[in-house]
């Protein structure tokens, strides 16, 4: 105790008040009916004239955090302040706490070094693994019900919006839904609350195409079964969009945007606003090679899905072959889904790897 | 008078900032983001507290824990909102009209917290604009410039094709001169509503300037706009439309192609660009210079938009090439540049504001506006 300073020299100001003056910071040992905590100190604040402006037992006056070389501010409960630039001073009476560790934390010092190189792992690896981790817990909160809700209201929209009844004949449509039926017994791990189904849909302005939705519902368009009508297209193309629904690209794909929105937003204070304009930017061409990724998982589960539904797995290139005379490439890293005469050369190697 | 003016001074150094910006960005991602609560606390603290005028500086008072929980309030209502737009378009629909008409509400909410969080020399700012109002700055007076104007855009070419040429031709002058006097219109609404509204304790800060200098300040920006519109036209126009009439015949465009393409970029880099930092300097000096406080006291600012854009630029350069490590640099030095071009013009002494008892108020707003990226803090 007696090492302790004797006194402060700083500036005070009376509650909710701009009156600026000289004051001094001293202390005393806190008597017993002044506070239950025995090695309390007892803090006056007096001006220079030695007349008392305030006072209050340590434990009860609000000690500010330090942040660099500012003055360090103590609230006394009555609402008098007294601030000071001698930080040495007031560290030793106020003691260590967690937000004077932070302030030395934050001195200019190699240590830094370390910090700026921990930053960059970090930011690896929040990307590489704890977005997966945080997609992975948002994704086993979400109720199945909810799912399904979502396969509902985008159909709605999509009726309302681009899709017209299907003009399909009906035996051409009970024969793409028996493929479909004979692929569901082989496919292994279905999440819960998965319902699948198959629908049908005239949409123009998407050509041959089809489409899956996180709840189960797979959507292929008659223009698909029109230029398509092989049995193995079918079914490696249904597989495919099974795919997405077992490995949860659509969600996972909502989840992960959302995520990194949310984190690039709250880390912006600490950007600046250029940075923040790139770091978006980049999020959305990254987000598009995640979104490749799954197209790439999703071929190579319909080959395999086709595979052991005894259909012929090459029936996918086939397609890709087809659609990539007819429509040409667009630029790759700008496209949510790869070429697709990479795709085709990539089934190549998944047939091999089959069983 | 001008031996009176008080200047506004930054102490804070790119060093010192340096090692509490890599602390703050280290905690928050060991913490997914939970530490950016308390970053947030701390910077605004450091810039707060750095910045001096007559020896008294300012001080930011939000605790980290009432922000963290604000910010979590607005994530779970982001996330749940997003899955019923997915889930249930049509109840989608309507939640987010809504959102927009509850967006003023959040963007006072927001003004309120900061001004209450914030000081100077003890004294709390206040903050008492009220929804009403904000309503008609922040949603009907932009929603109903649009609707005039696509109503004369539309009227001039409706026109074109009935009643004649001469009629559509002034109605479509007339939609551009809407088009130039709303948006100053608009920007002073939403100026003197943030000032006005801002209290220094007891004090109320006031805003003096007609909409003339809004339009002086448009019409110098848009004036640059189209000199370097114009002077680009004459250099490059030329190739530009050989360009494109072989782009229409089937010529494969060159390199020397590329080149003007990047030149096009260019020069609308520098036509919009620096009409931006035009406007906002110039806005920014005439609302400093006509502005009063309430007890005597104004403000000077003499930003130039030349240095602004300077600094901004060169800024973003050396961010950019040192992978954002110079940022702290770059924000003491624009905040350096800003106190240095700005002051006080002091009346009844600094001795004498006076606060008032103030009721907590939560952050929601406040975690709304970051998450959003909206900028709602204290007009200095």
């Amino acid at each position: 105790m007696s090492l302790l300073p004797h006194q402060v020299e700083g500036r005070a100001y009376p509650r909710l008040s701009s009156r600026q003056v000289a004051a001094t910071l001293k202390h005393r040992a806190v008597m017993q009916s002044e506070s239950e905590k025995p090695d309390d100190l007892f803090i006056d604040i007096l001006d220079r004239e030695g007349v008392v402006l305030g006072g209050a037992p340590l434990s009860q006056i609000e000690v500010d955090w330090p942040i660099g070389r500012q003055p360090r501010k103590l609230t006394l409960p009555d609402g008098t302040v007294f601030e000071t630039d001698d930080h040495d001073a007031i560290g030793q009476i106020v003691g260590e706490s967690n937000s004077t560790k932070l302030h030395r934390l934050e001195q200019f010092h190699p240590r830094l070094i370390a910090f700026v190189l921990a930053c960059m792992v970090g930011v690896w690896v929040i990307y590489r693994y704890g977005l997966d981790i945080l997609v992975a817990f948002a994704i086993w909160l979400t109720p199945p019900v909810l799912v399904a809700q979502i396969d509902k209201g985008t159909m709605a929209t999509i009726d309302f919006q681009m899709a017209e009844a299907s003009r399909l004949d009906a035996n051409e449509q009970a024969r793409v839904e028996d493929i479909f039926a004979t692929l569901l017994p082989h496919i292994e791990d279905v999440p819960d609350g998965t319902n699948f189904q198959l629908l049908f849909r005239d949409m123009p302005g998407m050509g041959p195409n089809a489409f899956a939705l996180p709840g189960g519902t797979v959507v292929m368009t008659d223009a698909f079964i029109r230029d398509f009508p092989d049995e193995d297209v079918l079914a490696s193309v249904l597989g495919h969009e099974i795919g997405h629904v077992v490995e949860r690209h659509g969600m996972r794909q909502l989840y992960r945007s959302l995520t990194v929105y949310i984190l690039i937003a709250l880390m912006a204070g600490d950007t600046g606003p250029f940075l923040e304009e790139i770091l978006l930017e980049g999020n959305v061409l990254l987000s598009l090679s995640f979104s490749r990724a799954h197209e790439r998982a999703a071929d190579e589960f319909g080959v395999k899905l086709a595979d052991r539904a005894g259909y012929d797995p090459a029936g996918l290139k086939i397609f890709f072959d087809e659609i990539s005379k007819k429509f040409g490439e667009p630029p790759r890293w700008l496209s949510t889904h790869p070429g697709s005469k990479e795709r085709a050369a990539d089934i190549d190697g998944y047939i091999e790897a089959l069983p | 008078m001008d031996s009176q003016v008080k200047g506004f001074e930054f102490r804070g150094n790119a060093k010192e900032w340096f090692g509490i910006w890599i602390v703050n960005l280290l905690l928050t991602i060991i913490t997914i983001g939970i530490y950016s609560a308390w970053a947030k606390v701390r910077t605004k603290k450091y810039f707060y507290n750095n910045t001096y005028v007559e020896g008294r500086n300012f001080d930011y008072h939000a605790t980290g824990k009432q922000i963290l929980i604000g910010r979590l309030i607005v994530i779970a209502a982001l996330v749940v909102f997003n899955l019923i737009l997915a889930a249930l378009p049509v109840i989608g629909l309507v939640l987010l009209l809504a959102l927009l008409a509850a967006l003023p509400w959040l963007l006072v909410r927001a003004m309120l917290f900061n001004a209450r969080m914030s000081s100077f020399s003890n004294v709390r700012f206040n903050f008492v604009g009220k929804y009403g109002r904000a309503f008609v700055v922040f949603l009907l007076a932009p929603i109903g410039a649009y609707l005039l104007i696509a109503i004369l855009g539309g009227g001039a070419a409706f026109a074109a094709e009935t009643v004649g040429i001469a009629v559509a031709v002034i109605l479509g002058l007339i939609a551009v001169v809407v088009l130039f006097l709303v948006f100053p219109v608009i920007d002073r609404m939403v100026k003197a509503f943030s000032i006005n509204n801002h209290k220094l304790g007891v004090a109320s800060f006031e805003m003096n300037v007609p909409v003339g200098p809004f339009v002086k300040a448009a019409i110098f920006a848009s004036l640059w706009v189209v000199a370097v519109l114009v002077i680009g036209g004459v250099l490059i126009g030329g190739p530009l439309v050989a360009m494109f009439s072989d782009l229409e015949a089937g010529i494969e465009p060159g390199p020397a192609q590329m080149g003007l393409i990047g030149i096009l970029y260019l020069l609308f880099f520098v036509a919009f660009l620096p009409a931006v930092f035009i406007y906002q300097a110039m806005i920014r000096n005439v609302i400093y210079n006509n502005t009063t406080l309430e007890g005597g006291h104004s403000f000077t600012s003499n930003v130039s938009a030349k240095s602004l854009l300077w600094i901004a630029l060169s800024n973003m350069v050396v961010v950019i090439c040192t992978l954002g490590l110079m940022l702290p640099w770059a924000q003491v030095r624009m905040a350096k540049y800003l106190a240095d071009h700005t002051g006080l013009i002091p009346g009844a002494d600094m001795d004498s504001f006076i606060g008032e008892q103030q009721e907590k108020v939560s952050a929601l707003g406040d975690a709304y506006s970051d998450i959003e990226g909206l900028d709602v803090g204290l007009p200095i």
